[in-house]
């Protein structure tokens, strides 16, 4: 048997830690805290240390190259801009994907959550066709766009559609019913309730939707250009594999998180720069 | 005038039909200030629906000035118990206020007089650029009050719109819709289950019985002078009448409930 107040006790401890972790991170986004920022700092310094202890004196560095070794392997290959240019191969592909399948995903989820009927007929196509992660696509992909860039903005776009769409639609459902009809006794047409009331209600579902689509991307692309590119980070990874040289896998390894932090950083901001007002949760009362 | 003459209203859904109102009639006089009391669960939000044009009645008619209600009309606005919905969060306080204005492409030159004026009327004018989150529950109200007077409507209706403030919120938020009903002549129509805030604020009190098939059993005139303290022994005399009459509902009420 569990016992049930020892379960809560652990919950809520769970819970009030899960709090404090929320709260040290978001202290640090917004006010570059100094304690936040100098645990930050110490965090990576241990990761390095523990790193370096690791390849020198227990694993074989040839399979865990040590992070000084990596990052003398990175200098040339950042100094002749070659990491440079397969990072932006890679981002563009991921932008242009991430983009449209964003903006199209939005315009269907507004219009699915919206129109009952075109709901219930679409909805169990996108229901079913969700499942397959981009992954699972690539080999039509590239029978169907070849291995150039029109198969990796399709991968992308289809990871990122499915993903907007529903948190739009759910966003769309979300919007109070309260909201809607004061809108209505203020003199608002349908389409201007729509416009003017609904969307707007929507955006934050939008944004989160939007952002794991931006991690999904991130973690598309690089299968996509392992199995059928002749260029981008995931195409430099699979040419490293294939000759042994791990210290060039780790540099690349270490470039994906680097960018994928950077770009939801980068998202954040705009989102706080330009979205901000929509962002705002009224509690009730 | 809205009349309501022998309204039944009947939900529809897959567990079986709901009979929420049963031949439930009422006058409202322009200008005047009318509660409808009752338990919950006694329709009178739903009567509020019905005369906001939201919900369709099943048979019976609902007129004003005469005219079908069949949809939200702009001489009728709605006041909702969560200010926190209700708002629009993204726009400032007086962005709110503009919002009606702008649908109802009142000109331009006319927002900010009209936006002042009313921000001013509920004491929110040092406030005006803030949102709905940096206000309080007290604050957010006043803000709907402004936004639904801008629009200059006819009738306030209003659904529990206190309920969810503290008692002191509550008390002043009362004098402050007093004022402005003394002010501006608007006709109100006022949901509560709260005998005090009836009292304190109606003309006339509808009462409505718990439903199904609720009906509007008997309406009360108030003729005592505001402010009604229950204090004075008349105030609470009447205090103690309607709870009597009530008293029978509730106990069905909590029948029903079980």
């Amino acid at each position: 048997m569990v016992n049930v107040p020892d379960g809560r006790a652990a919950l809520y401890a769970a819970r009030s830690w899960a709090g404090m972790l929320l709260r040290a991170l978001r202290e640090f986004a917004t006010r570059g805290n100094k304690r936040a920022l100098l645990l930050t700092t110490a965090s990576l310094l241990i990761a390095f240390l523990g790193w370096q202890f690791l390849s020198t004196f227990v694993f074989n560095p040839f399979l865990i190259p040590p992070p000084v070794e990596v990052i003398r392997t990175a200098i040339p290959m950042v100094a002749s801009g070659e990491i440079l240019t397969d990072v932006s191969i890679s981002m563009v592909r991921v932008l242009v994907g991430f983009l449209t399948g964003s903006l199209v995903g939005i315009v269907t989820g507004v219009l699915l959550g919206r129109i009952r009927f075109l709901h219930d007929l679409l909805d169990p196509i996108i229901e079913l066709l969700r499942y397959l992660s981009p992954t699972a696509m690539i080999p039509i992909a590239v029978i169907w766009f070849g291995i150039g860039e029109m198969s990796k903005y399709f991968l992308i776009f289809w990871g990122t559609f499915f993903i907007v769409v529903i948190n739009t639609v759910a966003g769309v459902w979300r919007t109070p019913i309260a909201r809607q009809r004061a809108a209505e006794c203020l003199g608002a047409n349908r389409l201007q309730i729509f416009v003017l009331v609904v969307i707007p209600s929507a955006v934050p579902y939008i944004v989160t939707g939007m952002r794991v689509a931006m991690a999904s991307s991130f973690m598309s692309i690089i299968p996509a250009e392992i199995l059928a590119a002749d260029s981008g980070i995931g195409y430099l990874l699979q040419k490293s594999s294939m000759l042994l040289q791990t210290n060039r896998i780790f540099v690349a390894l270490l470039t994906i998180c680097l960018l994928g932090f950077l770009v939801d950083r980068i998202f954040r901001l705009f989102v706080d720069w330009v979205l901000a007002r929509y962002m705002a949760f009224v509690s009730v009362s | 005038m809205l009349r309501v003459d022998n309204v039944r209203k009947v939900f529809e859904s897959a567990r079986g039909n709901y009979v929420a109102l049963d031949g439930v009639s009422l006058d409202i006089v322009d200008g005047e200030f009318l509660c409808l009391l009752g338990p919950s669960g006694c329709g009178k939000s739903t009567l509020l629906n019905i005369l906001a044009g939201f919900e369709p009645v099943t048979a019976g008619k609902v007129t004003a000035n005469g005219a079908p209600v069949i949809r939200a009309g702009r001489d009728r606005v709605m006041f909702f118990q969560d200010a926190g919905s209700a708002l629009f969060p993204w726009l400032t306080a007086a962005e709110n206020v503009r919002f009606g204005l702008r649908v109802r492409k009142v000109p331009k030159g006319e927002w900010n007089a009209v936006v002042d004026n009313y921000l001013q009327m509920v004491d929110l004018d040092r406030h005006r650029d803030k949102f709905p989150a940096e206000l309080s529950g007290g604050m957010r109200q006043r803000l709907q009050i402004a936004r639904a007077l801008a629009v200059e409507p006819a009738v306030l209706l209003m659904d529990e719109p206190f309920a969810a403030l503290d008692a002191l919120t509550r008390r002043r938020m009362h004098s402050v819709l007093l004022e402005i009903w003394q002010r501006t002549g608007k006709t109100i129509v006022f949901v509560t289950h709260d005998i005090a805030e009836a009292i304190a604020l109606a003309d006339r009190i509808g009462m409505m019985s718990v439903g199904p098939r609720s009906v509007i059993t008997k309406v009360l005139d108030i003729d005592l002078p505001r402010p009604r303290d229950l204090g004075n022994p008349q105030v609470a005399r009447l205090f103690n009448e309607i709870e009597a009459l009530l008293a029978p509902d509730l106990a069905l009420s909590d029948e029903l409930a079980k």
